[in-house]
């Protein structure tokens, strides 16, 4: 499942953020073939509901990691540095279908996948020492590959969809450093609120 | 930080000067005022950068001027800094100057204005400034963004102890805005209403990552911040040094000091610059760098060390002469050459330092880890140094090391080298020693010797070579070589009267010979044993100086004393030696070790002068005696431990401890109170002869229960407490008991023996089954009170009727509880219709056993006859209740009176035969065969009366 994002996001996201912030990529045709390079797993909604829990497990804890890193003001003040206003987030709809819910999946992860590496990277600069964030962030990523993996596979096998529009959010690097802190831990607040959302809906 | 670099605008100008102007032909010089002057920020550095040109200037005209710049904050009437700039000016040359403000820029309003005047000797006097330029407005604040709050200056990086300006821009004019640093409140002062500034001075040190600082909006939950990066201040470089090896290379080095921080900007570059040929090298790496030495042979450099970050540049600088930072590389080849046994000649090369150098070299020579030998020797290529005053066989470490010998600068590294000198014959003899026994009339002595030191040795010993001389007889040599390593040899000698020399050999040859005569008697007289008291240090051995003809003495001792191969040592000692220390590390505590003194004399005979014994350290008794105890009485007791074994136990043994526990509150006279290890107390008797090995405890009360424990005791304390043994005296008077009821016991066991015996006997004596009437006294009473003609009846003037026949199981035992009694069969051998009472004819028959005493007595009995049985029939009586009332009668009958007139006789008791076993088993139940029949007919019967084929005897299954 790790195949299709075998370590060329950091290509991908340059290439997107060219077009600015939230904008959705070129949407392939519909009609387009539905290839896999691998057969799905039998049991791959199964398996989606379990990648899902292990990070809703995980999310909180995450995120206690990286405002504790911070410092000052951050584990202090988390409502107003850390809350889960990030305006461009991907929706999801809980009471849709499971095609449509499938489809904002692979946004939503698509997306966290995106700024999770802006997080890991600014975080290698701003707090080299903090190596068990680093981790954590690490092995989160590693999920969220197989998971979007796993819903493609999904929709293209059943559902016949080969492509979806995504959007990410915006590029970090430009920004100071105190506003990559917060824009990460807003980020990672907001996850660990809609992972719970999404973990129950499957 | 702010560039101040001048660039040339253009490089295809018209040349003024080519087309014939020239500044000094105008009348009035024209205005030279800067002009097109524009202002950018830099909001990375907080830098205000400043570009304009001048204009009115010639072709290749090139003139010193004066810019003073002027910059306002908030408002052009506050000007917070005047800089006058000089420079020379070309013509259309873009001119560019750069201003760092403290408050960072985004805080307020700044304004700039400048004026030149011009400063070059080609302008005559009067010099004057010209006008000012309009001010130019910066203002940054216009690009801020919608956000309501901004906290500035971003990611700023400063060193540790600088003071930094911070702060905030609202866009409303409230001011419940508060600032903190680490979480600590800041305070500062109001710039305009809508822009506060902190000012943070001696900035600390907390973290790699930066400090952050926060401004907190307490109207609608605003937190901006900023991050302040603050790193350790960059040290200069210390210990900067250069020096070559080959004056070909030159490398610098030097200490960075401590690190500032991760930050890619704080991350140190060094450049290494030499002001003599003006070149300049990069160094890539942190701590040294290396520079070629000019061939032009440059002998001068000045170095000029410049490290430098985002923040601060150092600079370091040396100056010195080549030849004098010449640090040769190591020696190479070094070799030894014509080694001998004191002798060995070191060579080497060195590496060439550039042409007809010479180098000063340190030859060092280590023996055994110290340095034996130093020695500076001069070379121009190759080094050559004789090393004498070596020891044979010996290995050597040499090592050598060079400086340039013009300007001492510092050694090379060691070069090192081994090797090992010649060997030579030993030069002491062996030290030897031997052992003396006596067997089967031949001398078994045993050589021992030490190996040879290194230093003796002078090789490797390869053998050992005795020689034997017989004295007493003709003088006669043999000798035995015995291979190394070995550390001794046993002889069988048929004699003891032998001159044995004993040599060391290597290689090369032998050693001087050890002497030592070996006699048979080695005179060893009776010596008696001391005491010596060991110590930590070993034992400290005197001994009386003999008077004269004494060539040294040796001490012996085992090493191993309960070992059977002891492990003899030896040490051997000067004739003038009267005491010695023999210390080893082998010497345990609580072993007893024996030393023998022998004086060697001036024939070189040993012979035993003192024996010490002793221990390196004493230690308690390990073991109890087995005490027996004996001749107890009521009142003493006496104990006894003689096996046991003072002589090996881990101290001398001082005496013996006995406790003994009574219920008497009291001790004993010769005790007293003592309380044992496990608190419990009783009386202890001290002996203090070791000697003593018996103890008699007196005094004790009779019938009372004693406990005893015995221990021995050293130097160091008493044995091991162990179990106690209970003794109880016995009453006052039970041995006069004893006395008379043992003597008496064995008299009635032996009458009772003697009565078992000859029961028999006594049996026919005493009281017989058939009582000889003649003898009975009834007889003599009968007669003598009633009818004294009465008389006894005559055996033989019977005739028996009927033979009671017993039959009994041969080999079978009657159970006890088994009441049956015996069956009795009646075997009628007259034949009467009236079996019972009254009297009837007689039978007589033949008993071994009866009939001599029925002759002798000349009487037979009447046997009653059957009352009921049939003539011709012989009748079984199986009712045993009948044959117990019969017996039970007739015995009775036999015994008791009997009454006038009976006659009749029974012979029920008549039975005991040998072959028929017990007597008292009767048979009960005989279904057997019959295997003895108790009665045999002996009396030969009438033929008319009893016919044996016509007499069923018993019916099967009735035995």
């Amino acid at each position: 499942p790790s195949c299709l994002f075998p370590g060329v996001v950091p290509l991908l996201l340059v290439l997107h953020w060219k077009h600015g912030a939230g904008s959705p990529l070129p949407i392939t045709p519909v009609n387009t073939t539905c290839a896999t390079r691998h057969p799905c797993h039998s049991n791959l909604m199964n398996q989606i509901r379990n990648q899902l829990a292990q990070l809703n497990g995980s999310a909180n804890a995450l995120f206690i990691l990286y405002y504790t890193a911070q410092g000052e003001p951050f584990p202090n003040n988390l409502d107003k540095l850390c809350g889960p206003n990030v305006t461009d987030f991907p929706p999801f709809h809980a009471n849709g279908t499971e095609k449509t819910r499938l489809v904002e999946l692979y946004r939503i992860i698509a997306y966290l996948g995106a700024s999770l590496g802006n997080i890991t990277r600014d975080q290698k600069v701003l707090n080299p020492n903090a190596l068990s964030l680093h981790s954590k962030l690490n092995a989160t990523a590693d999920i969220m590959r197989g998971l979007l993996s796993n819903v493609l596979c999904r929709l293209c096998n059943k559902y016949h969809v080969a492509h979806v529009d995504v959007a990410y959010g915006p590029d970090t690097s430009g920004k100071d450093v105190f506003q990559k802190k917060k824009l990460g831990c807003q980020l990672l607040g907001k996850y660990k609120q809609v992972i719970a959302v999404v973990a129950q809906a499957f | 930080i702010c560039d101040y670099s001048v660039v040339p605008l253009s490089s295809f100008a018209v040349c003024i000067k080519c087309l014939g102007f020239d500044l000094s032909v105008f009348s009035e010089p024209l205005p030279l005022a800067p002009e097109s002057l524009e202002v950018s920020v830099n909001s990375t550095h907080q830098c205000l950068h400043l570009q304009w040109s001048v204009h009115n200037l010639t072709y290749h005209q090139e003139l010193k001027m004066v810019f003073q710049i002027e910059i306002s904050r908030i408002k052009t009437s506050n000007v917070i800094w005047v800089e006058n700039y000089s420079t020379t000016v070309k013509w259309n040359q873009v001119l560019r100057w750069s201003w760092e403000s403290k408050l960072p820029l985004e805080c307020a309003k700044h304004f700039v204005r400048m004026r030149s005047v011009v400063d070059d000797a080609q302008i005559p006097e009067p010099k004057f400034w010209g006008d000012w330029t309009s001010w130019e407005e910066v203002d940054v604040r216009r690009s801020l963004g919608p956000d309501p709050l901004f906290v500035f200056p971003k990611d700023k990086l400063v060193e540790e102890g600088s003071n930094v300006t911070v702060c905030y821009v609202s866009r409303s004019h409230q001011n419940n805005i508060s600032c903190y640093l680490e979480g600590i409140l800041m305070h500062g002062e109001q710039l305009d209403p809508n822009v506060r500034v902190f000012h943070v001075n001696n900035v600390p040190f907390i973290r790699e990552t930066g400090t952050n600082i926060y401004c907190k909006m307490h109207q609608g939950d605003v937190i901006k911040g900023i991050i302040l990066f603050v790193s350790k201040v960059f040290e200069e470089p210390k210990d900067f040094s250069c020096e070559t090896r080959d004056l070909k290379t030159l490398n610098c080095t030097w200490d960075p000091g401590n690190d500032t921080g991760l930050l890619t900007q704080l991350t140190p570059s060094y450049t290494l610059l030499e002001s003599f040929s003006g070149k300049k090298a990069i160094c890539t790496h942190k701590t040294w760098c290396n520079w070629q030495v000019a061939p032009d042979s440059q002998e001068m450099y000045n170095f000029t060390l410049t490290a430098g970050n985002d923040l601060r540049k150092r600079s370091v600088h040396l100056l010195f002469n080549l030849t004098h930072r010449v640090h040769p590389l190591a020696p190479f080849n070094v070799v030894f050459k014509n080694v001998s046994t004191t002798n060995a000649t070191m060579a080497w090369r060195i590496h060439s330092v550039g042409n007809y150098s010479t180098l000063l070299c340190q030859v060092e020579v280590c023996g055994e880890g110290k340095v034996i030998q130093k020695q500076n020797v001069s070379v121009k290529v190759n080094g050559e140094h004789l090393v004498k005053n070596l020891e044979p066989y010996t290995e050597y470490a040499a090592q050598v090391r060079c400086a340039y010998a013009s300007h001492f600068w510092r050694w090379s590294e060691w070069t090192r080298h081994n090797f090992t000198t010649a060997e030579a014959a030993p030069s002491e003899a062996p030290d030897v020693w031997r052992n003396v026994k006596s067997m089967q009339g031949h001398c078994v002595v045993t050589l021992f010797w030490k190996p040879l030191s290194k230093l003796q040795a002078n090789g490797k010993i390869l053998f050992y070579n005795v020689v034997l001389e017989h004295l007493d007889g003709p003088s006669t040599l043999k000798l035995l070589s015995i291979p190394a390593p070995a550390n001794g040899t046993e002889l069988i000698l048929d004699q003891c009267s032998y001159e044995i020399h004993v040599t060391a050999n290597n290689s090369v040859g032998s050693s001087p010979a050890s002497v030592i005569m070996v006699s048979r008697d080695p005179g060893s007289k009776d010596v008696g044993e001391e005491r010596v008291k060991g110590t930590k240090r070993g034992f400290a051995l005197s001994w009386k100086p003999q008077p004269r003809g004494v060539t040294g003495y040796v001490v012996e001792w085992c090493q191993c004393p309960g070992d059977p191969l002891c492990d003899l040592r030896w040490k051997s000692l000067g004739p003038n030696a009267t005491s010695t220390l023999v210390s080893s590390d082998a010497f345990t505590p609580g072993v007893r070790y024996n030393f023998r003194i022998y004086a060697i004399s001036t024939e070189r005979i040993p012979y035993l002068l003192e024996r010490k014994t002793g221990y390196s350290q004493e230690l308690a008794p390990s073991d109890n005696p087995q005490v027996l105890t004996s001749n107890l009485t009521a009142s003493s007791f006496t104990l006894s431990w003689k096996d046991y074994p003072a002589e090996s136990q881990p101290g001398f043994v001082q005496g013996y401890s006995l406790y003994l526990k009574s219920k008497a509150p009291q001790c004993l006279p010769g005790s007293e109170k003592a309380v044992l290890p496990d608190n419990s107390v009783c009386c202890k008797y001290k002996i203090d002869n070791p000697k003593q090995k018996t103890f008699v405890v007196e005094n004790l009360q009779p019938a009372s229960f004693y406990e005893f424990f015995l221990t021995p005791y050293t130097s160091v304390g008493e044995g091991p407490l162990g179990a106690f043994t209970k003794v109880t005296t016995p009453d006052e008077y039970s041995h006069i008991l004893i006395r008379i009821l043992l003597p008496m016991i064995f008299s009635i066991l032996l009458i009772m023996i003697l009565c078992y015996l000859k029961s028999q006997w006594m049996k026919e004596k005493c009281y017989p089954d058939i009582p000889d009437p003649y003898k009975s006294s009834v007889l003599s009473l009968i007669k003598s009170k009633e009818n004294p003609r009465l008389t006894i009846m005559n055996v033989k003037d019977c005739v028996p009727d009927a033979i009671e026949v017993v039959n009994k199981q041969e080999g079978t035992r009657k159970s006890l509880t088994d009441t049956e009694p015996a069956k009795h069969s009646y075997l009628y051998v007259l034949p009467t219709e009236k079996r019972y009472p009254g009297p009837g004819p007689c039978i007589c028959f033949e008993n071994f056993t009866y009939n001599q005493a029925a002759l002798d007595s000349a009487a037979c009995g009447h046997v009653p006859a059957p009352s009921e049985a049939q003539p011709n029939q012989l009748g079984l009586v199986t009712s045993s209740e009948h044959v117990l009332k019969a017996l039970g009668k007739n015995y009775v009958n036999s015994l008791g009176e009997i009454p006038a007139g009976e006659t009749n006789l029974n012979y029920v008791s008549q039975l005991a035969s040998p072959l028929c076993g017990d007597q008292s088993s009767l048979p009960t139940n005989p279904p057997e065969p019959v295997l003895c029949s108790e009665y045999k007919m002996q009396m030969a019967i009438p033929v008319g009366l009893a016919s044996p084929p016509s007499i069923p005897l018993l019916e099967e299954g009735e035995h």
